[in-house]
């Protein structure tokens, strides 16, 4: 047979051969099929048709349709043009909660010097406006953001001022866990449509023990009740965080989030910042994380067969990925990497760091993600000796272990966290615990595309509406 | 165990793919003697396979590593073409650049 090859890696899943081109189609096939490829021996008619179809070979050295191979291959990439859109603003590093697996390295409520000053507010929201992306997200995190409302305030009216000539899209976000909504934050909350992203691990005993507190999730369950009664149900979204002790609870987590009204849960693992490190056996807990996630993800799956609609959001970004030609603004799953790229943070003391796991770095003084400081020029930052360093190590297509891996349009490239695991940016995917667990999500994810399709496709797809 | 490469078959790109994704679990001696690579595989501490189960896991990878760079090699100029074609500035490319 005479055809060209375009360009595609493969893998195995359930005993099938996994063909996965650079645009992220991906194409289901017998084992042995890739070796008839490369030699050009026949291949069954519909999925060579199928082949053509989708990129992976074609009639001419260039495909007839290059334009729209282009046009698509941008379009994956399209986070690119628009550059930073996520603002994280740590406005302070108190709080009143304190909770023992804290990823912020939070300190005490009555701590002082831990705050960000109203001229670096104001300088970092005058960075924000440099980005060239025509949305922005401003979000404010902590220690515990709704503790300082004058700031919060200042930030969000500076914002809606600066943006009166500017025109960009602006939303906000407050990350908090909802444990003393005050009237004064409630009222910012209301008058400027700022959505409260709060957290929430799962049942009372599991929250209350992972945050060592007798009544935090009473506490935090009220706060989302009030958050919900003034300013819609909607505006108020939950994180959770796999604690260890979470590990041995998939079913009774998804249903606290159902119980409380959430459609839609994250399936976060812990990561290795702030007092997190101190988990003591980080293999042991991502292999028994991937568990967990495959049975959440079953118990989801088997919710939504049943009538009720639910998402897992974290499998549903990479759906988007493997269905659909589109990308996602999710910062932890792109090549070039989200950080800068994605999203920046002004710290409380006026540093900008390269992304949040960057400045909980810092907080443990290393400063490798330091990009610069909010008194210096926007190009500096974005530009700088720090930026150009990670973005030698920021594109998985260049990586060692990625550039072949069968899975890798799905996946994303991380130098922060190679960093911060294994003291290295380029990083060493064999031994990589990020590598370990997106692979198995990922593959997990298209071993059920593979075998329960007339299942599950349907539901998959529904998350994507 | 030693296991016995022809370098006529699977070339160096493929091997040192290979032990890249296992050397997480296994350390390994490469020797050259003409046109046979012999290389030492030696479990790291904690690995419960089989003297079988590595050959096996090793030559498995090596088959799909020598596909992947036939495919990566076959392709490399229409890979850079079309990632031209979709980021480089128009006004960079002619037609000849791409048809070359
Ligand atoms: S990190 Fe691992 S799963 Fe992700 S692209 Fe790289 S090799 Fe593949």
């Amino acid at each position: 047979m005479n055809y060209h090859l375009l360009p595609f890696t493969f893998t195995r899943i359930s005993n099938h051969e996994v063909l996965v081109n650079e645009l992220g189609d991906m194409i289901i096939s017998p084992f042995g099929t890739v070796y008839k490829l490369v030699n050009r021996e026949p291949v069954d008619e519909e999925l060579f048709k199928s082949l053509a179809a989708n990129f992976f070979v074609s009639d001419t050295a260039i495909p007839v349709l290059s334009d729209i191979y282009a046009l698509r291959l941008r379009e994956k990439k399209r986070f690119l043009d628009q550059f930073t859109a996520l603002h994280i603003f740590v406005l302070t590093l108190r709080c009143n909660q304190n909770c023992v697996y804290c990823q912020a390295s939070s300190c005490n409520e009555d701590c002082t010097s831990v705050t960000m000053t109203m001229h670096t507010m104001k300088k970092a929201v005058e960075l924000m406006f440099k980005s060239p992306s025509p949305y922005l997200t401003m979000e404010f995190q902590g220690g515990e953001p709704s503790l300082e409302p004058k700031l919060l305030r200042y930030g969000i009216e500076l914002a809606e001022e600066i943006n009166k000539a500017e025109q960009k899209n602006i939303n906000y976000v407050l990350c908090t866990n909802c444990v003393d909504l005050t009237d004064e934050v409630m009222d910012i909350c209301k008058q400027y449509k700022v959505m409260i992203s709060s957290s929430l691990d799962g049942p009372a005993y599991l929250h209350n023990t992972n945050r060592g507190k007798k009544d935090s999730y009473e506490k935090v369950v009220a706060g989302f009740e009030r958050a919900r009664s003034i300013l819609g149900h909607d505006q108020v979204s939950a994180l959770m965080t796999t604690s260890e002790l979470a590990l041995d609870y998939p079913i009774e987590i998804v249903d606290e989030y159902r119980r409380l009204g959430f459609r839609s849960i994250f399936l976060r693992a812990l990561n290795p910042y702030g007092l997190a490190t101190t988990n003591p056996d980080w293999t042991d807990y991502t292999d028994r994380f991937i568990e967990f996630y495959k049975t959440a993800l079953n118990y989801i799956i088997d919710l939504n067969i049943q009538g009720t609609f639910f998402i897992e959001e974290y499998a549903a970004i990479i759906l988007k990925k493997m269905i659909t030609p589109y990308t996602t603004g999710f910062v932890d799953l792109q090549s070039p990497a989200g950080i800068i790229n994605s999203v920046l943070v002004y710290n409380y003391d006026g540093y900008v760091y390269a992304s949040d796991e960057s400045r909980m770095l810092a907080e443990f003084n290393d400063y490798t993600f330091r990009l610069g400081h909010v008194d210096e020029p926007y190009e500096n930052i974005v530009y700088g000796k720090a930026a150009k360093n990670a973005a030698k190590y920021w594109s998985n297509e260049a990586l060692a272990g990625c550039t072949d891996c069968g899975v890798r349009t799905y996946c994303g490239a991380d130098p922060v966290r190679n960093h911060s695991t294994q003291n290295d940016l380029y990083g060493y995917r064999p031994a990589s615990l990020l590598c370990r667990k997106n692979k198995a999500i990922i593959e997990y994810i298209i071993s059920l595309i593979i075998e329960r399709y007339d299942e599950v496709m349907p539901i998959f797809k529904s998350w994507l509406l | 165990m030693t296991i016995q490469i022809d370098r006529n078959i699977f070339d160096d790109a493929a091997i040192s793919k290979t032990i890249y994704w296992l050397s997480g679990d296994f350390s390994f001696q490469r020797r050259l003697e003409g046109e046979i690579e012999s290389i030492t595989i030696t479990p790291k501490p904690g690995s419960e396979m089989s003297d079988l189960d590595i050959e096996l896991a090793f030559l498995d990878k090596l088959n799909d590593n020598k596909l992947r760079g036939i495919i990566a090699n076959e392709t490399k100029d229409i890979r850079t073409i079309l990632y031209a074609k979709a980021f480089a500035d128009d006004d960079y490319l002619s037609e000849e650049d791409l048809n070359e």
